[in-house]
Order: C-alpha cells, then structure tokens, then sequence
C-alpha cells in the first residue's frame, strides 16, 4: 500500500517509555533515525533492545512517548498499518506455506493484483537466490535458506522500514559474515532505513552507518562506528565495543598533564582531561595502542602471563605491578615466554580517561584519532 | 557362519513375537464390532437364536436392516436428528474453543487464570448431578425437547476439553509467526484464519472428534431431556428398540442398528487419526 513510493523513512522516537508491570525496560527514549540510514542498536541482552524494536513494530505498546514513522504518529497504529517489515531471531516463517506463499502473505494482504504479487516474488527470489526453493516449505529449508527467505518476505513488500532482530544469531560463524555482507549489500541496493538489532558488536562495527549502545533501557552512545570506538562517551561504551576489550587501569591525574598508572607516569594530550592532580581515575588503552619497548619512565612494566598466537596478531595477557591486567595486541611475530618482562609504550592520544563513576574526562581540544 | 544364521533366526522370532502380538490384540479389539455387524445380517428370527456360529448360517439378508428402518417414525428421521445434533455440536464445540483458546493463549486480560482453571474444573463436576437443574434451565428457556437444547448442553460438556486442548494448540505456536503476519499486515482476524488455523488444525479435529463422539453416543441427557418419540437421537432409539414392542428383543434390529451407529465413528476417526494423534500430543513435544 503506502509501500509503493520507496520513499526513505525517517524515523523519530520522542521520549518513549516502556514498562511491563511495575519493571522499567525503557527509560525516556529519544532517538531520531534519517530516511535511508543502517542504525544498529547493540548492547548486552536484556537491555531492551528487541522491546524497542518491537515497539517501533507497533507489537509491542508504548507506556508514553510517540513514535513517527515517515513524518507520520503511528504511536497507536495497529502493526499491519506501519508499513514496515520485520525478521525475527527465529525467522518466523509460516511453516504450512510453501516459501512462494510465505514470500506472496503480505502483498496478498495488501490486495496486490495476482500478477503483480508472481513478479514481486520472482524479482525478490533472484535478488536471494532462492529461485530453486520457491515450493519448498521451511521445513525443507537449512538455516540460512530460511533467514534468506525470512528476508525474502520483507524485502517483497518494498516497505518504508526494514527492522532486523538478531537475524543471524542462529546461524554458524561462517554463514554469519556471509549474510551479513548481503544484508549490507542489501541496504546499498535498497537504500531504505534500517534497524538492525545484535548484541554482537562485530555485525554492528560492519553493518552500521550509526551504532545506538543500548544499556539498561537507555541510550549510552549514539554515533558513528568510528566514533563509538574511538571517542566512547563512557567505561560502559568503551568498553562493550572492541574486541579484545579495553584495557581498564587504575590511574592518577599528576600535575603537568601527566598520568601515574602503577609505577609509570605517562603524558596525556595537553590541554589535559579536567581533571585536578592528585584525583583518581580510570584510564582506557585499547590493547592494539600498547607497543613494546625499551625500559623507561613512562612505560608500563608488566609481567607476561600467557599468549595467544592468532596467526597475522598475536594477544598478550599480562599482569602489572599492581596486580592489574592488561591485554596487548601484538603483530610483529615474536615469542614470549610466560612471566617474562615487558615494557609497555602507548602514545598520549591513545589514552582515554574516565572518572571513577565511569563518565568520560575529555581534553580540551579534539582528540586525534588513533592510528594502529 | 552360524553366528549369522543364529541372529537371522533371533531377528525372525523377534518379528514373529512383534506381529502375533499386534495380530492378537487386533483380533481382540475387532472381535466384537465383526461380530455385531454378521448378526445384524442373519434373518431376524436366526439372530434371535444363541449367537454361535457368528456368522448368518442362512444366507445373508437385509430383514433387520428392514426392520429398523420400519422402527417408530423410521431410522432417517433419528440418524437425521442424531447427525444434527452431532453436526451442531461439533461445529458449536470448534468455533467456541477456537476463539476461547486463542484468548487464553494470547490475550491479557484480568482474572484470566482464575477463569481458566473455573472452566477446566467444572469437568469434576459429575454430568448427572446437574441433570436435573439443566431440565429446570432448558425448560425455562423454552428448550426442553428440543435439539437446540440438547446441543447447547452438549457444547457446555465439551467446553473444558475443547478449551484446554485448543488453548494448549495455540500455545505451541511460536508467538513470532503470529508477529511476522501482523507486521506483514495482517488484520487480528487475518491472522487467526489464514495462519493459525491451519497451524492449530490438529486440535481442531481432536476437539472436533472428541464432540462428535461424545454427542453421537450420549444416552442419559438425550433421554431425560427429548420426550417427544420423534426427537429421539439414535443412542435413545436404540434402547427402545432393545426393549422390543410386545416383550420380546429383536437382536438383528439392535445390532443393525449398532453397526449403524458405529459408521461414521469410525469413518471419521479413520479420516482424522493423523491429525487426532498429533493434537493429542501438540505441546508435548516443542
Ligand atoms: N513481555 C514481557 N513481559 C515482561 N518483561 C519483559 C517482556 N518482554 C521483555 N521483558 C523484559 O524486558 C527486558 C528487555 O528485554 P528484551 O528487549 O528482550 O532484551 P534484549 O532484546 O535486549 O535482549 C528484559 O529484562 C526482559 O526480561
Ligand atoms: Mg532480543
């Protein structure tokens, strides 16, 4: 119906609050989606994520708030009227339909003429390159046939939205990335709004055009990849995305825009994070920021714990002095024995400093972006 | 060489012990209905006589057949009220258990276990004590020898069964394929018929069978509550023609009239067992 004209839909949430009983999933929402953009909403689960979704869906209710969708409230629009599409974790196919008729459900729904329903089906089959299976059931089908018919039956539809729920997470590791680089290739075809939900932060990294860090039913971040990576607004941030994680240290602010961690005292970017000197906080290093080195002041000494040979990287585990951990990713192919000695080097603007509470002590100007 | 030659004889003895027991308890089982349907094709005055051969000695005939159908105001108009009334109540018993356990399994609502567990719970409640109060209430309504009658107390009967076991159908439908044809645009009631049901078909025929049989085969209500000869269902006219006019039993006519009877049972259960086993067992199995 209203699917017809492609247009690119914005999609705004203002102030969305939902609660079931007497819990709090989310809390006071806002979130402004543009027409065309892949949003990914990551985060741990149970932090509400697929209930956000589900109330952009329109299947579940909102508590308060309003959702538009297009220009248009759809706050109280029955889910048939959004005109959006959905795949679920679980595909959710009409088991007692040939996958041809689970592909032709919605625009026969839509009272689309029969002939035009047969090209949309064949049109969105070759996309898939499910032609062969179009009078299988989804019994018949593997796994990754079924998600390719499951997204299939939203992209016949040409709606305004495509809402994605952990659509991969049943799928084995190789099949993911494969999919993952069609759904991608899917968006630069289609060119509609998106909304990918995963607690995978690998398919967020890749997939997004803006990542939404979700935490708890709120919203922690909300930015670029690049920017969730580089410039987390918080521990939480930081350190849910990356992976291996973040290191996390104990730290001291010293005067002169300087940092005590352990035994070390490290420079920070000038004009320093607001900080006092003397106040403690966390200090962030990602673990492809360390490099080994000669003994010095402001290297880290730590003691190797055990490595891990991954090929073209290598990870070090290693401990402090002060009885931390600290992960090093380390690419030039040498060896290390557990317990040797090692000097850790990490430039100025690599270092990312958060206070006690977790909230992230900016410098006074821009950052550079940092560079393996 | 011998080794092989003794597990062959194993594997045979195994299957010989398979089969005669499956045989033996098939016999058992089928013993009488065959008996029923030879005797009601002896000649009336044969059937009257001790019931061994089985079989009718003097040649097949019709006569009982005949005489049933000459029975009161003639078979068709009983099997025409016992189908009624069976038709009725099966497709009184789906439609109401449909919309009932589509609402217990997916609607929110206050008090919904409370009511649940009350209409479950009235099974313990034997039918013959409430008899009497049923007579009172139909004969209030206006409904007493009536088939509208007798069909909405056998619906009530029904309705515990028939809720529970479409409630369990719908609960094993994962709750995502009925979000997956919303979003896809379909309206609540799109939704019910064109996904659901097919989905939920095995308790439908289950919940179908069951009220089939139960208001195919119920005496004690049928009695009590037609009074008037011409309402008899079968089950009814069946034990007035074992009590014979003038004292004396036509054997042929009763167990004709048991064959008659036992059709279209077993005609639909044999129809509807694939669907019968799985509904029985939906849920048990994710
Ligand atoms: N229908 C529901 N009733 C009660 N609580 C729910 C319901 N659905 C989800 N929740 C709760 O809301 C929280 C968020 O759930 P969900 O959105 O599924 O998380 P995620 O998709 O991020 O893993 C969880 O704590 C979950 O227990
Ligand atoms: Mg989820």
């Amino acid at each position: 119906m209203m699917g017809a004209a492609q247009e690119k839909a914005k999609i705004e949430l203002r102030d969305v609050c939902k609660t079931f009983g007497s819990v709090d999933v989310i809390h006071s929402l806002d979130l402004t989606i543009e027409g065309g953009e892949f949003v990914v909403f990551v985060g741990p689960s149970g932090c509400g994520k697929s209930t956000l979704l589900r109330m952009i869906a329109g299947l579940e209710d909102v508590s308060s708030g309003d959702i538009f969708i297009a220009g248009r409230d759809v706050t109280d629009l029955d889910p048939s009227k959004r005109g959006i599409a959905m795949v679920f974790q679980s595909y959710a196919l009409y088991p007692h339909m040939s996958v041809r008729q689970n592909l032709a459900f919605g625009l026969e729904m839509a009272k689309t003429p029969a002939d035009e329903i047969a090209r949309q089906v064949n049109a969105a089959a070759e996309i898939l390159k499910i032609g062969p299976l179009l009078d299988r059931r989804p019994g018949q089908l593997s796994g990754g046939q079924r998600q390719r018919v499951a997204i299939g039956r939203a992209i016949v539809r040409k709606p305004l939205a495509f809402l994605f729920d952990e659509p991969l997470s049943n799928l084995d590791a190789e099949l993911r990335v494969s999919m993952r680089i069609e759904i991608s290739r899917l968006h630069r075809e289609l060119g509609n709004t998106m909304i990918y939900v995963t607690h995978d932060q690998t398919e967020a990294m890749t997939l997004a055009d803006r990542i939404v860090v979700l935490r708890d039913g709120r919203i922690e971040q909300v930015g670029t990849p690049r920017q969730v990576y580089e410039d987390p607004n918080n521990l939480f941030v930081a350190g849910f995305i990356g992976s291996p994680r973040m290191n996390i240290v104990d730290a001291v602010c010293l005067a002169g825009d300087r940092i005590g961690v352990a035994d070390a005292v490290i420079p920070l970017p000038r004009p320093g994070p607001a900080a006092a000197p003397g106040e403690a906080v966390k200090l962030g290093i990602r673990p492809e920021h360390l490099r080994l080195g000669a003994p010095k002041e402001s290297a880290l000494r730590a003691h190797v714990d055990f490595s891990e040979y991954l090929g073209s990287t290598r990870y070090l585990y290693c401990n402090l002095q002060s009885g931390e951990s600290i992960t090093v990713e380390q690419r030039d192919g040498t060896d290390f024995l557990s317990g040797e000695e090692v000097w850790l080097n990490c430039d100025a603007e690599c270092l990312r400093v958060f206070s006690p509470s977790g909230e992230r002590l900016r410098t006074g100007r821009p950052e550079r972006t940092a560079t393996a | 060489m011998s080794r092989n030659h003794g597990s062959s004889t194993r594997r045979l003895l195994e299957a010989a012990r398979y089969h005669g027991f499956g045989i033996a308890a098939a016999l058992l089982f089928l013993a009488p209905l065959v008996w029923s349907v030879l005797v009601s094709f002896k000649p009336s005055i044969e059937a009257r006589q001790p019931p061994l051969p089985p079989w009718p000695v003097g040649g097949f005939s019709v006569q009982s057949y005949e005489n049933l159908a000459q029975y009161g105001s003639g078979i068709w108009t009983y099997a025409g009220n016992s189908l009624a009334v069976s038709a009725a109540t099966v497709a009184a018993s789906v439609l109401v258990s449909l919309l009932a356990g589509y609402g217990f399994s997916r609607f929110q609502f206050p008090l919904k276990n409370v009511l649940f567990v009350l209409i479950i719970s009235t099974v313990m409640i034997p039918f013959q004590s409430i008899l009497t109060p049923l007579f009172l209430i139909l004969t209030k309504l206006g409904l007493q020898n009536t088939l509208t009658g007798i069909v909405l107390v056998y619906v009530t009967l029904q309705l515990p069964f028939s809720t529970f076991m479409m409630r369990n159908a719908f609960d094993a439908v994962p709750r995502e394929i009925e979000d997956a044809a919303r979003v896809d645009g379909a309206s609540v009631f799109a939704v019910l018929y064109r996904i659901m049901l097919p989905l939920v078909l095995p308790g439908v025929a289950t919940v179908a069978i069951f009220a089939f049989l139960a208001s195919w085969n119920e005496f004690l209500a049928a009695l009590i509550l037609l009074t008037d000869q011409k309402k008899y269902t079968l089950p009814v006219l069946m034990a007035a023609v074992r009590s014979g006019q003038f004292g004396t039993i036509d054997w042929g006519a009763v167990q004709s009239g048991v064959t008659l009877m036992m059709a279209p049972c077993l005609a639909l259960f044999l129809l509807l067992q694939r669907y019968y086993i799985r509904g029985l067992t939906a849920g048990a199995v994710k």
